[in-house]
């Protein structure tokens, strides 16, 4: 199916059309939600929370873009904004609720290990993961952009409305502060 | 140093994707279905908000009128004193005393 087709099925409401579009994108929705929320059941939630607003602003999609931009914009967003709220909630003390009476964390975030990283590297994978998550959001954005989802800067650009040059910049950046993370770590 | 920073940096290197989750179609389906059902929009004069604001208001309007009826006695008092006072030098002030006249 073409993406002509696909869009003019979206647009009709097929139901065909809809299980094209997931089956073709799922893998992508959900492995940019993984990179960026490092967490699996949260990056199914927005993967799921991405098909359902493609599905219902299908008709606002003015096709200035590639529709693959569109949906991984629509994810970006979701994602940060998703982390924008646990940060928020953070910060106005919900997390006391997990407490117990001796003030220890009832609920400590576990490390995280990407599904599709190969087993030797598994522990400084662990590692960047965690670098990456100290990032200021553009700069995190598009190194998962880049390294996870293996984008080009061009459609990196298109995805974060800026130019090419500026996701060069955000990627040099972004591997400075990394360097800098790392050579903090304890040895 | 550098070794360390280099294996770190570059541990993403040949990452494969991550395979979506089993039945996240069917799940997404279910999810959409929920999500379109109407749920039933609670009546808003019932909602905690407007409740809890309108005991307030009501509590202030209590509280007011306690005030209030602690502190009339000594203004009538006040307003009786000055009343006739006054009114007797209003009268005094523009020769309006026409009752002496008729005696």
């Amino acid at each position: 199916m073409t993406e002509q087709e696909l869009l003019y099925g979206l647009r009709n409401g097929e139901e065909l059309a809809f299980k094209e579009l997931v089956h073709q994108f799922q893998l992508s929705v959900f492995n940019t939600s993984l990179g960026l929320l490092q967490h699996s059941a949260d990056a199914e939630d927005i993967a799921q929370e991405v098909f359902i607003q493609v599905y219902r602003s299908i008709k606002k999609f003015k096709e200035e873009a590639k529709l693959s931009t569109w949906i991984y914009k629509i994810t970006v967003t979701k994602c940060l904004n998703h982390l924008r709220s646990k940060k928020r909630k953070k910060r106005f003390g919900f997390i006391s609720s997990l407490f117990g009476n001796d003030n220890t964390p009832l609920y400590e975030p576990e490390e995280f290990n990407h599904p599709g990283i190969q087993l030797d590297k598994k522990e400084e994978a662990a590692i960047l993961f965690k670098l990456v998550d100290q990032l200021p959001e553009n700069q995190r954005t598009a190194f998962i952009l880049n390294k996870v989802e293996e984008l080009s800067y061009r459609e990196i650009a298109a995805i974060l409305n800026t130019s090419e040059p500026a996701v060069d910049a955000l990627l040099q950046r972004a591997k400075q502060n990394l360097r800098k993370k790392i050579n903090e770590l304890p040895p | 140093m550098n070794n360390k920073e280099d294996k770190i940096l570059n541990s993403l290197a040949g990452l494969q994707k991550a395979a979506a989750p089993d039945f996240f179609y069917t799940r997404l389906l279910g999810r959409m279905q929920n999500e379109s059902v109407p749920q039933q929009k609670q009546f808003f004069l019932l909602s905690p908000v407007f409740v809890g604001a309108v005991l307030f208001l009501v509590l202030i309007l209590n509280v007011f009128s306690i005030v209030q009826l602690n502190k009339t006695p000594e203004q009538k008092v006040t307003v009786h004193s000055a009343g006739p006072a006054s009114l007797q030098s209003f009268a005094d002030a523009y020769n309006m005393n026409t009752a002496l006249v008729y005696e």
